[in-house]
């Protein structure tokens, strides 16, 4: 009887995680199904129809170089607890998590737009964070880096601060063991936060609207499409956004999981 | 040569250590746990900041409390440091791990690996190796580095016998004639005098004394570094407790001045051998322990001898200094 029990509880979990699979994956086979090779090739054969997405590809790279270059030293204190008052750098993380992305960018103009202070340093610089493609990355690392530092974080909690110590007493400096043990072994869940991260900055809308709605990228322009044109002329760009978007975070899912396996 | 006289403050007593070691010389630390072995070790290493004192190194100064202040960075000191849990790092290979030392070089780390008897899995990674096997690369690791000092805690201690007795004879090879010091942390008086010239003994952070191996057993300073090194017998007659060692209580036909009468009062098997539980009658009170060849009858009253058991003042119980001849 306890035997039929558990058959009956393991099929209604899977049955139920099914029902989550499908609908997931409900509104990309959608998109698929209403697209025809024909509707992607007239929408994308128009001139300058590219122009998004060399726009979007481009701001999400430097978006990411930033929080690379940014978050990796910020995650690695934060999961080492090296920082003074912790939850409030934690709190700090993430609140652009917790925010929803239009009101980042009502926030965003306060906070860098041409009228304030920063935004008149910046202006110094021949740089304006409002509608241009500066302000462009500026949304974009807004909505992105909580995902990356977050990632991160928990990606550096796995290294063993035993296995830095050896590397310490075997001649190795702070740096040289970041390089030799640190990166080596948090790489595969850096990978998974640097994919995820990417796929945010390239997906970003709703900062984006509010401080940088010019120059267009993928998502303003299927956004733009939608109102002017309907659906369908939107739906071609949608898929090139989610071809870009989604081949990275898809290899960085199998690569990784074959480096745990080799951890 | 090491010299090292400092205090590490902790939270239930300080560790104070007054050590030298001379240059390829080896040293036991012994103690219980929580005496202090591995703080002791650590602050050689650089691991633990000192409140007192200072350690040098071959003339070199690495720590120092006093002003001004020095504390040489744990990659930097020349000394290396083999624990229980061997730290291989899972994402390079055996022969990687052992190559991994900032002055290591990849022809002698390929030669201690052949040597080390690692010949065959240099390019394995570490999460396939046994814990014999893994202790060996960390060891061939630690060679590499080319240490001044190498300080060992208790690294062979979660392998079987016969193996950490093999590892302990191969890092004494391969440690004679080197020139490095090494300091082995250990409970166990048997790998202690196994691997060292000099064993010092350490309890509730100081150290109780520094002796030759066999002179610490024969001659033990208090009642606290007798019990480390096995005595296990304790007799008292008016202000005085003798120590007895069970391998140093001898059966006697006849009776004699400095004799003990006592009668069995147990029996347990130790090995080929049997270890009499006895309660000691006459002068001398109290219960000791001494291994015998062959089976007694429970209640038999015999005679044993006894020379050289040390003799402590029970005045001073709290240490039970060794009493003047």
């Amino acid at each position: 009887m306890r035997g039929a029990g558990v058959r009956v509880s393991t099929g209604a979990a899977l049955f139920g995680a099914l029902i989550v699979w499908v609908a997931l994956l409900g509104p990309l086979i959608s998109l698929l199904a209403h697209l025809t090779p024909a509707s992607v090739w007239n929408a994308l054969s128009q001139p300058g129809a590219l122009q998004p997405l060399v726009t979007s590809v481009t701001a999400s790279l430097v978006a990411l170089a930033v929080i690379l270059l940014l978050g990796t030293p910020l995650a690695y204190l934060m999961a080492r607890g090296r920082l003074p008052f912790p939850r409030i750098w934690e709190a700090g993380v993430i609140l652009p998590l917790l925010t929803p992305p239009l009101v980042i960018g009502l926030l965003l103009i306060f906070m860098v737009g041409p009228a304030t202070p920063i935004g008149a340093a910046l202006s110094h610089l021949n740089l304006t964070a409002s509608d241009t493609f500066f302000a462009l990355i500026v949304a974009e690392i807004y909505e992105s880096v909580p995902f990356y530092v977050l990632g991160a974080m928990a990606a550096f909690a796995t290294v063993d601060p035993a296995l830095e110590q050896a590397a310490a007493l075997l001649g190795d400096g702070r740096w040289r063991t970041w390089r030799r043990v640190t990166i080596p072994m948090a790489a595969p869940g850096l990978a998974n936060a640097l994919a995820v991260t990417w796929a945010r900055a390239m997906g970003a809308f709703g900062a984006v609207l509010i401080i940088a709605y010019h120059p267009f990228g993928l998502p303003m322009q299927i956004w733009v499409t939608l109102q002017e044109t309907g659906l369908a002329s939107a739906l071609p760009y949608a898929l090139v956004l989610l071809v870009v978007a989604l081949p990275l975070p898809v290899a960085a899912y199998i690569w990784s999981a074959r480096a745990r396996r080799r951890l | 040569m090491l010299v090292a006289d400092f205090e590490v403050a902790r939270r239930e007593f300080s560790v104070r250590v007054n050590v030298q070691v001379r240059p390829g010389e080896r040293v036991a630390l012994l103690g219980r746990s929580g005496a202090g072995k591995t703080t002791t070790v650590e602050a050689l290493a650089g691991l633990q900041r000192l409140s007192r004192g200072e350690i040098r190194l071959g003339g070199r100064l690495l720590s120092s409390a006093w002003y001004p202040t020095a504390d040489v960075p744990p990659g930097r000191r020349r000394v290396g440091l083999l624990r229980q849990d061997t730290g291989l790092f899972p994402h390079l290979t055996v022969l990687q791990n052992i190559g991994y030392a900032r002055e290591a070089d990849p022809a002698a780390a390929r030669a201690t690996a052949e040597r080390l008897g690692l010949g065959a899995l240099v390019g394995a990674r570490p999460r396939g190796l046994s814990g014999g096997e893994a202790q060996r690369v960390s060891l061939a690791r630690a060679l590499q580095a080319k240490v001044g000092l190498l300080c060992l805690d208790e690294p062979f201690t979660s392998l079987d016998r016969p193996l950490s007795v093999e590892l302990l004879e191969l890092l004494r090879r391969e440690l004679d004639g080197s020139g490095t010091s090494a300091i082995l942390v250990t409970h166990q008086l048997e790998e202690a005098q196994a691997f060292a010239q000099r064993l010092a003994v350490l309890h509730r952070g100081e150290i109780l004394q520094v002796a030759d191996a066999r002179d610490l057993v024969l001659r033990p300073a208090s009642r606290e570094v007798a019990e480390l090194v096995g005595y296990r017998g304790w007799l008292s007659s008016g202000p005085q407790t003798m120590g007895l060692h069970p391998d140093r209580v001898y059966p006697v036909a006849a009776a004699d001045d400095w004799e003990i009468s006592a009668r069995v009062v147990g029996l347990v098997p130790q090995g080929a051998r049997i270890e009499l539980e006895l309660e000691a009658e006459g002068r001398w009170r109290g219960r000791f322990r001494c291994r015998s060849d062959r089976s007694v009858p429970i209640g038999e009253l015999m005679w044993f001898a006894c020379p050289g058991a040390p003799i402590f003042r029970t005045a001073e119980q709290h240490r039970g200094a060794l009493s003047d001849p």
